[in-house]
C-alpha cells in the first residue's frame, strides 16, 4: 500500500517536472546552395532565404520549406553583410509581389557573409547565416 | 509504517528540493528584490560559432554580458569591436575587464530575442546570429509575475529559499499525516495527494529555473541549473561556463595530424663555443700586476686586444749581474765609439779619414746605443695578458703581486651569446633536429654540429650550437637534449600538458566541442620530445584539444 502511494506521488512529481520543461533548438544550420534567381538560398527558421545582389541592390526572395515561392507582403527583413570589409546595416521592405528589396553601398562579394533577420508576418523572427 | 516513511520523505526532499531555490536567488550583479528574481529569469544563455571567434551572451538583469574567446585557441580576445543589433535597434558593446556588456533594457520583457553581433577585431570581421530566449514565469497560478515561493517570500521576507520550501513539505506532510488519522484508512489516498502537491509545486519551479539555460544544442545532454558553476554531466560531458573557463585558464590547441621524426633524451651541459671563448695564460712565470684600471672584474665584457693584466718575470740573482756585466761592456764600447767618431768628424772634412769608416762609426754607436735601451727595457717591461677573443670574463682569479705559474689560467672569456651543448650518446646519432629543455623548463633550440667518434665513458659526445636566445644560461648547467632521429612516426601531436591521467591510468584529453562545452576523450600516446606527445588514436585532426588547464577540467564533478 504505502509503495503504491508513493509511486503515486513520483507519477505527480514526474508530471509536473516533464509539464515544464522545454528544450529550444536553434535553427538548422544552413545549406548554402545556389537559389532559382542564382542567388545564395540557405535555411531561416521554417523559411528559405535567397539572397541576391544587383549591383548596389539587395533582393532576398522567401520561400517555403519545399522552395515554394511566397509572397514578399508583410515579410521585413534586416540584413547584416560584409561589404567592402565593412559591415553594412541594411533594412530590407517588400518590393513588388515576390521579393523584399534595400540599398547597397557597394556591390555584393559573392559568396556574400552576413546574417539575414527575417520578421514574418505572424512575427516570429528567424535568422539566417550566410558565409 | 506510512507515517515513518512519509517522515524519511519529507526529510529527503526538503534536501532534495533546495537546489532549485540555491540557484534562483543566485544574483547576478545587485541583489534585487525576492520578487523581481522570480519575474526576471537570471543567467538565459546565447552561444553562436564564427570561423575565427566563439561568441557567448548571457542575460544578466537588464545587461547583457558578452563573451568573446578566440575559436582555435579559446584565448579571450581584447579590444573588439562588438555592435550588438537588438529590438531597439544597434547598441556597441563596451569593454570591462575579459568581458564585454551591453544595456539591454529589452530583456526586462521575458521572451526570444534574435540578435545579430557583428564583431571586429584587428582585420577579423565576422557577423553572428544569436538567439537568447529568456522565460516567463508563465504559468497562470503565478500571474502577475509572482511566484508562489515569491508570495509565501513577502509573509516571511527573512527566511532563505530553502527554509521556505522545508517549511511548504512540513505543512504539506503534517496536514497529510493529520488528514491520514483523521479519515482512517481510506483516508491515506487523499493524503498521499496532499503530501505530492507541494512536490509539484516545488519541482515546477525547479524547471522553470532549469529553463533559463538554452544550450543550441539539442544532441547534447541537458544543464541541469547551477548558475555559473562548471559541472559534469549525466553523459559525462563538461558544462563550463565562459567565467569558469576564464578563472581556469583554459587554452586550445587546434589539431593537425602531421608526421614527427621520433626523438630520444639524452642528458647534456652548456659549454662555451669553442670558437667564441678562450683562456688566458701566463706564458711565463711571474709577478701579476693589475692593469691601469685595474683586473676586470667577473661578468665585465671585454674585447680582443684589451690588457687584462701584466706579468712581470722576476730576475734571478746571476741574470742581475750577468746583466751588470753586460751594462758596463755597452757603456765602455759607448764612450770608446764616441770618442772616435769625434775625432773622426773633425778629419773627414780634411780628407785624412775616408767618409766611409765616419759612416760606419756613426753606425756602430747606433746599433750600441740601441742594445744598451733594450738591456733596460727587458729589465723594466713586464708580459703583457690581453684577451683571445669578445666576451666577459667568466673566471679569473689574480690578485696583485701574487706569483703566477707558467700556463696558469689567469681568465677565461666567454661570449654569452654564443653557447653549444655537450651531449652524450650511446649510440652514433645524426639528429635532424634537436631541443633541450633546462631543469626549470625552458626550452632552447638546438642546431647540431658534430659527434666524436672516441668513446667517452661508453657514450660519445655529440655538441649542438644554441640557437636564439642565451640569456639566463650558464656554462657547465646540465639540461635533457631532444633529438629527433630520422625515424618517423604520424599522428596528432599536442603538448604533454594536454594529457590528464585518471585514476585507473586511463589518458585522457578533453575536446572542446561547444562554446561551454568539453568532451573527455579517451587516448593512446606516444612520446614524442620533451614537450610533446603524439596522439595515436582517440583524437584526429581539426579537434580543439585542451592544452592549458586541462587538470582543473578533471577535477570538476
Amino acid at each position: 500500500m504505502t509503495r503504491r502511494r508513493i509511486i503515486l506521488g513520483a507519477a505527480a512529481l514526474a508530471t509536473a517536472a516533464i509539464g515544464t520543461l522545454g528544450s529550444t533548438v536553434l535553427p538548422a544550420r544552413a545549406h548554402d546552395a545556389k537559389g532559382p534567381n542564382g542567388g545564395q538560398l540557405t535555411d531561416a527558421g521554417k523559411y528559405h532565404v535567397e539572397l541576391v545582389g544587383k549591383g548596389t541592390r539587395l533582393e532576398v526572395f522567401v520561400s517555403d520549406a519545399d522552395d515554394k515561392p511566397l509572397p514578399a507582403t508583410g515579410f521585413k527583413a534586416l540584413a547584416i553583410l560584409v561589404i567592402d570589409g565593412k559591415p553594412q546595416r541594411i533594412p530590407l521592405q517588400p518590393e513588388g509581389a515576390d521579393r523584399l528589396a534595400g540599398p547597397l553601398s557597394a556591390p555584393l562579394a559573392s559568396p556574400a557573409k552576413g546574417v539575414l533577420q527575417l520578421t514574418a508576418p505572424d512575427g516570429t523572427v528567424a535568422q539566417a547565416k550566410f558565409n | 509504517m506510512f507515517a515513518r516513511s512519509a517522515a524519511a520523505l519529507a526529510v529527503a526532499l526538503s534536501f532534495g528540493i533546495s537546489p532549485a531555490d540555491a540557484h534562483e536567488g543566485h544574483d547576478h550583479g545587485a541583489a534585487p528584490p525576492a520578487a523581481s528574481v522570480a519575474a526576471a529569469p537570471a543567467g538565459a544563455r546565447a552561444e553562436v560559432v564564427g570561423t575565427a571567434f566563439e561568441l557567448v551572451a548571457v542575460a544578466e538583469g537588464a545587461g547583457l554580458t558578452l563573451y568573446l574567446d578566440a575559436f582555435a585557441t579559446n584565448e579571450p580576445l581584447a579590444g573588439a569591436d562588438i555592435v550588438v543589433e537588438t529590438p531597439s535597434g544597434p547598441v556597441k558593446a563596451t569593454e570591462d575587464g575579459d568581458r564585454y556588456r551591453l544595456d539591454a533594457p529589452f530583456l526586462a520583457e521575458p521572451g526570444r530575442f534574435d540578435l545579430i553581433a557583428t564583431v571586429a577585431v584587428g582585420s577579423d570581421l565576422e557577423i553572428l546570429p544569436l538567439t537568447l530566449v529568456t522565460v516567463a514565469a508563465a504559468t497562470p497560478a503565478r500571474a502577475g509575475g509572482a511566484s508562489a515561493s515569491a508570495w509565501l517570500a513577502s509573509w516571511w521576507p527573512p527566511l532563505p529559499g530553502w527554509a521556505l520550501w522545508s517549511l511548504v513539505l512540513m505543512v504539506g506532510v503534517g496536514a497529510g499525516l493529520v488528514l491520514g488519522v483523521a479519515l482512517g484508512r481510506r483516508g491515506r489516498r487523499t493524503a498521499a495527494l496532499l503530501l505530492a502537491l507541494p512536490l509539484a509545486l516545488a519541482w515546477s519551479e525547479r524547471a522553470d529555473a532549469h529553463a533559463g539555460h538554452d544550450h543550441a544544442d539539442g544532441k547534447t545532454a541537458e544543464v541541469p541549473a547551477a548558475g555559473e558553476r562548471a559541472q559534469r554531466l549525466a553523459d559525462g560531458t563538461l558544462y563550463v561556463p565562459k567565467p569558469v573557463q576564464r578563472i581556469f585558464g583554459l587554452r586550445t590547441l587546434l589539431t593537425a595530424e602531421a608526421t614527427f621524426h621520433r626523438s630520444m633524451e639524452l642528458p647534456g651541459r652548456i659549454i662555451p663555443d669553442p670558437n667564441a671563448s678562450g683562456v688566458v695564460q701566463a706564458s711565463v712565470g711571474g709577478r701579476l700586476s693589475a692593469p691601469p684600471g685595474g683586473f676586470p672584474r667577473l661578468g665585465a665584457a671585454v674585447a680582443k686586444g684589451d690588457v687584462l693584466a701584466y706579468v712581470a718575470p722576476p730576475i734571478q740573482q746571476i741574470d742581475v749581474s750577468d746583466m751588470r756585466q753586460r751594462q758596463g761592456e755597452l757603456d765602455q764600447q759607448i764612450s770608446i765609439v764616441e770618442t772616435r767618431l769625434a775625432r773622426y768628424a773633425r778629419l773627414v772634412s780634411s780628407g785624412a779619414v775616408a767618409r766611409q769608416m765616419y759612416e760606419e762609426t756613426q753606425l756602430e754607436l747606433q746599433g750600441l746605443k740601441d742594445r744598451r735601451t733594450a738591456l733596460d727595457a727587458s729589465r723594466r717591461q713586464p708580459e703583457a695578458l690581453v684577451a683571445p677573443v669578445d666576451g666577459i670574463v667568466a673566471d679569473a682569479s689574480p690578485v696583485a703581486g701574487q706569483m703566477a705559474q707558467p700556463n696558469a689560467v689567469i681568465f677565461h672569456i666567454v661570449d654569452p651569446s654564443r653557447l653549444w651543448v655537450e651531449a652524450l650518446s650511446f649510440t652514433a646519432i645524426t639528429p635532424v633536429s634537436a631541443s633541450a629543455t633546462t631543469a626549470g623548463g625552458r626550452s632552447l633550440a638546438l642546431a647540431f654540429r658534430g659527434s666524436g667518434f672516441a668513446d667517452r665513458s661508453q657514450a660519445i659526445p655529440v655538441h649542438f650550437a644554441i640557437e636564439g636566445d642565451t640569456n639566463g644560461l650558464r656554462a657547465g648547467q646540465f639540461v635533457t637534449v631532444q633529438a629527433a632521429t630520422g625515424q618517423r612516426r604520424h599522428g596528432v601531436a599536442v603538448p604533454r600538458s594536454a594529457i590528464v591521467r585518471t585514476a585507473n591510468g586511463q589518458d585522457f584529453v578533453f575536446e572542446h566541442t561547444a562554446p561551454e562545452r568539453f568532451v573527455p576523450r579517451p587516448v593512446r600516446i606516444e612520446a614524442l620530445d620533451g614537450g610533446r606527445v603524439l596522439i595515436v588514436s582517440g583524437a584526429g585532426a581539426g579537434q580543439r584539444i585542451v592544452t592549458q588547464g586541462a587538470d582543473l577540467l578533471d577535477h570538476v564533478r
